[in-house]
């Protein structure tokens, strides 16, 4: 009896030894990996323990602040609803997006770069505090951009040509984050896509607002000059179809400048033949379009520009015959781009060819109040030669004076820009406008887009446009 | 050292340790220590003296370990339930009373186990009628049917039935082992003995297959199972039995996987609990988080994330079957496997109480207990981890829960009368001799 008795207490033993075993297991070889499992909320309500840093504009204001009530901190938006979908939710149940995301390990003090400073506090018991972000985004900027697209859908975004910095990034229909929980049934099924950030997300047909690309290449190819002659019969055939219009307009004889002024799109499609396909497609590469823009957002929160085909983002040398570049050079033809891409080719001409790599981190500031990181302005592309830039620098402020987008003129300042309207085929038109200003020293790159409109781009974008740059440049400083 | 003064030593020291992780807990939720927090300390130590002197005096002899690791495991626990949900540490501590009073009225009333064995069959049957009222009466909570409501209480037999089952079962296969060990005829080789001596065997499955539909617990039937099995393994040294009884128990357990939808998602969340994170396998996903976010030395008592901003905590029902989890999550790896250690260390105690006990009676009763404790710490250990199948089951001494301290703190006088005879019996004077026949 005493042996099996022995034998049952043995096999209870393996037992306990595998409990052990699959005890350490999970606390000390996979406790990272658990720790990391979306599907843990104990990790993400952790960090409601920690006085998370703030997010403030670039005038020192915060957007995004810390309130502690019993023991938890809880976000609060001391400014109400400004750029909620660019900086993102911070929410128990429903997770980071947008900067929260982004830079949750500054805001919530666990990165390395605050290392000492928190170990100490460690030490000495103290509560762990979160580090601030301070942000390029220029809240008075911000607020006349969201104050522009009240009542309609789209997005605006404006940058600093010259740095790259991200000073206002508004979408409409917009949300308030302080009450997301609350609404979220509501906000994540709205067929208007309030959480959608658009500027960055929003995929858009570009239309004529594109000619400025197919300008940049057959410039910088030599193909044309700003005086090059052509002849506008309302029909452009090519390759079996034809290229026309908007609004089936005729022009007759015109140089290069006056096509980009009225936006001609048979001498467009006919400088993308001059160009051919490839050389267009490394125009376009040259200006971002096929990548993502390396602004630093979670994956999926910026995606790349370029032809879309049904399963997505075309490969960018796909074959296109005659008639698609043709198309293609007018802003069509299964083109798609994001109001931030457009933005960037703006700002391309503004900086003489050159593209910054686009950033919203102005600094990070440790809860001591050092600052322990800043951004360093950084190239990202060259698009085209500088004198290329200069000359189209010069026939953008044409469209402005004399051409699609007067209505973006504003006193004393030199603004020049590029009108798109894409019809949606529906009777509503998708509105463009890119600029940048003042011309001859460009302080911003602007990209307006409104979703179904009855206007043209020169009608509903471009007043929205001027609106912001005129806010802007009556900024005392700017990132 | 006497055995009782090593008993009292170690008390001492539990008690010690208790009323410093009480003070801890209390010191981190307000922030202050008061006379409030040590007085609770040490009405704890208290009862755990009261228990030891009337061991001293009915039973010195006993075993000096298991009363010590029984009051370090329900001070563990107490603190961690206080820790939790503070208003249901005053409950449970009235409830280590009432399970403190029947220690002694067990320890007081029957004196001697072997009295137990002249009402065998009354003891089973009542075990076997508690399990028979649950599975009648019983109201479902969390999905298994395990509890009596009944007088503003909320019992849960089973806890009790386990105890009786051992007692009757211990007596009955002492006294059939002999029939049952002898085989009278060979199936496919296989010895088997005689046909009738089986009528157990399926009366114990047919009641945990009952277990399973009815109660829709996984956990008491394979307890259960488990035990009878084993218990006739130790009786008869026949693997037989063991194969048998598994086999038996296996085939009942695909039944249940099959026809009763609780069990059947329980061992689907087992098998894979990602795709259920949301719903039915939020629980023991939740509960690995809380393990795995413990660490090698855990986050301290009363510091670990274990409530929400709202105060529930991080895993539904935290405070009983996954108390570990809480564990593990304050005290780390270090802890945890402290923790297991302890319940390995009373699992051992009782089963060597049973190889020197000088009868069989005695054996089969303390390594029957030992058998049960240490198979129910595995059964709830095993589930919160994702070992085996989660099922709601106590984990003695330490979850909340009256039913389960009152019965285990019986469990324990069980087990020192055992080893109070055996250590007479073997070693003790001739007074101490004649007056254990006295009880008897």
């Amino acid at each position: 009896m005493n042996k099996a008795i022995s034998r049952v207490f043995i096999i209870g033993v393996v037992l306990f030894v595998a409990l052990i075993a699959n005890l350490t297991w999970i606390m000390a070889v996979r406790a990272n990996w658990f720790a990391d499992r979306p599907q843990n909320k104990l990790a993400l309500a952790k960090e409601m323990k920690i006085k998370r840093g703030a997010i403030l504009g670039f005038d020192g204001s915060t957007i995004a602040g810390s309130v502690r009530r019993s023991g938890y901190y809880y976000r609060d938006y001391p400014q109400g609803t400004l750029a909620p979908q660019l900086i993102g939710y911070d929410s128990l149940r429903y997770g980071r997006t947008g900067v929260e995301a982004a830079m949750n390990d500054y805001l919530t003090g666990q990165t390395t770069d605050l290392g000492v400073q928190s170990w100490v506090d460690k030490l000495l018991g103290r509560r762990t505090q979160g580090a601030s972000v301070k942000l390029t985004l220029v809240p008075a900027i911000q607020k006349a951009a969201q104050k522009a697209l009240t009542g309609q859908r789209g997005a605006i975004i404006a940058l600093d040509p010259k740095t790259g910095a991200v000073i206002a990034a508004a979408s409409a229909p917009t949300y308030d984050p302080a009450n997301l929980d609350d609404q979220w049934a509501r906000l994540s099924t709205d067929a208007d896509a309030p959480l959608l950030s658009r500027t960055t997300q929003g995929l858009y047909v570009p239309g004529s607002a594109f000619k400025v690309v197919t300008a940049a290449g057959g410039l910088d190819y030599g193909e044309v000059t700003p005086t090059t002659p052509f002849v506008d019969t309302g029909t452009y055939v090519v390759f079996g179809g034809k290229v026309t219009n908007y609004g089936n307009e005729v022009f007759g004889p015109n140089d290069f400048t006056t096509a980009l002024t009225l936006s001609i799109n048979t001498t467009f499609g006919k400088v993308g033949n001059l160009l051919q396909r490839k050389r267009l497609q490394a125009t376009m590469q040259r200006f971002g379009f096929y990548q993502t823009p390396p602004l630093q957002l979670p994956a999926g929160q910026v995606v790349p520009s370029g032809r879309y085909g049904p399963k997505g983002l075309l490969p960018p040398d796909a074959f296109m015959d005659p008639l698609a570049v043709a198309w293609a050079a007018v802003g069509q033809e299964k083109l798609l781009a994001t109001p931030l891409q457009m933005a960037l080719v703006a700002g391309a001409v503004a900086d003489g060819g050159v593209i910054m790599k686009p950033y919203y981190t102005q600094q990070v500031i440790s809860p001591s109040g050092t600052v322990v990181l800043r951004t360093q302005p950084q190239q990202w592309r060259v698009a085209m030669k500088p004198a290329v830039a200069a000359e189209l620098n010069t026939m953008m402020q044409r469209v402005v004076t004399a051409g699609t987008g007067t209505s973006a003129a504003l006193q004393g300042i030199e603004v020049a820009g590029k009108t798109g309207t894409a019809e949606k085929g529906n009777g509503t038109n998708l509105a463009w406008f890119i600029a940048f200003a003042p011309a001859n020293d460009p302080r911003i790159a602007i990209a307006v887009v409104i979703e179904d409109t009855q206007s043209t781009g020169g009608e509903a974008a471009a007043p929205l446009a001027a609106d912001v740059i005129k806010t802007a440049l009556a900024q005392s400083a700017l990132p | 050292m006497s055995r009782r003064n090593t008993e009292l030593l170690f008390l001492v020291i539990a008690g010690a340790v208790s009323t410093m992780a009480y003070v801890s807990v209390y010191a981190g939720r307000y922030r202050e220590i008061n006379r409030v927090s040590i007085i609770y300390g040490l009405i704890f130590v208290a009862i755990f003296i009261v228990l030891h002197l009337v061991v001293r005096i009915v039973l010195p002899q006993a075993d000096p370990y298991l009363l010590p690791v029984t009051a370090l495991l329900a001070a563990v626990g107490l603190t961690e339930i206080f820790r939790i949900k503070p208003d249901l540490a005053l409950t449970q501590g009235k409830w280590l009373l009432v399970g403190a009073g029947l220690f002694m009225l067990t320890v007081l009333v029957v004196r001697d186990h072997m009295k137990l064995d002249r009402y065998r069959y009354l003891i089973g049957a009542v075990g076997l009628t508690l399990l028979v009222v649950t599975i009648a009466l019983g109201t479902t909570v969390n999905g298994s049917k395990l509890w009596i409501h009944a007088f503003g209480f909320s019992i849960q037999p089973s806890e009790f039935a386990k105890l009786a089952i051992v007692v009757f079962l211990a007596g009955y296969l002492d006294d059939k082992k002999v029939l049952l060990s002898v085989p009278t005829h060979h199936v496919l080789g296989v010895p088997l003995p005689a046909a009738k001596y089986f009528g157990p065997l399926l009366v114990m499955w047919v009641l945990s297959l009952a277990m399973l539909v009815f109660m829709k617990d996984f956990g008491m039937a394979l307890l259960f199972m488990s035990i009878f099995v084993g218990l006739m393994y130790m009786a008869t040294s026949r693997v037989v039995y063991v194969v048998l009884g598994g086999g038996l128990f296996a085939a009942a357990a695909a039944i249940a996987v099959a026809i009763v939808p609780h069990v059947n998602e329980r061992f689907a969340v087992w098998l894979n609990p990602w795709p259920h994170a949301a719903t039915t396998g939020y629980q023991l996903l939740q509960s690995l988080f809380t393990i795995a976010d413990g660490g090698i030395l855990g986050a301290g008592f009363g510091r670990g994330y274990l409530l929400y901003v709202n105060h529930q905590p991080v895993v539904p029902e935290l405070q009983t079957d996954f108390i570990f989890s809480a564990i593990a999550n304050e005290m780390g790896l270090v802890g945890a496997v402290g923790i297991i250690l302890l319940f390995l260390l009373f699992t051992w105690r009782g089963f060597r109480i049973a190889v020197w006990a000088p009868d069989g009676f005695s054996k089969l009763l303390a390594a029957g207990l030992a058998l049960a404790f240490g198979l129910q710490t595995f059964i709830i250990l095993g589930g919160v981890t994702r070992l085996i199948p989660l099922t709601g089951i106590t984990l003695p001494f330490v979850s909340y829960g009256g039913s389960s301290i009152t019965a285990n703190l019986m469990l324990v006088a069980l087990l020192l009368m055992v080893s109070h005879r055996t250590n007479v019996v073997r070693e003790g004077t001739d007074l101490e001799r004649r007056r254990l026949a006295e009880r008897g």
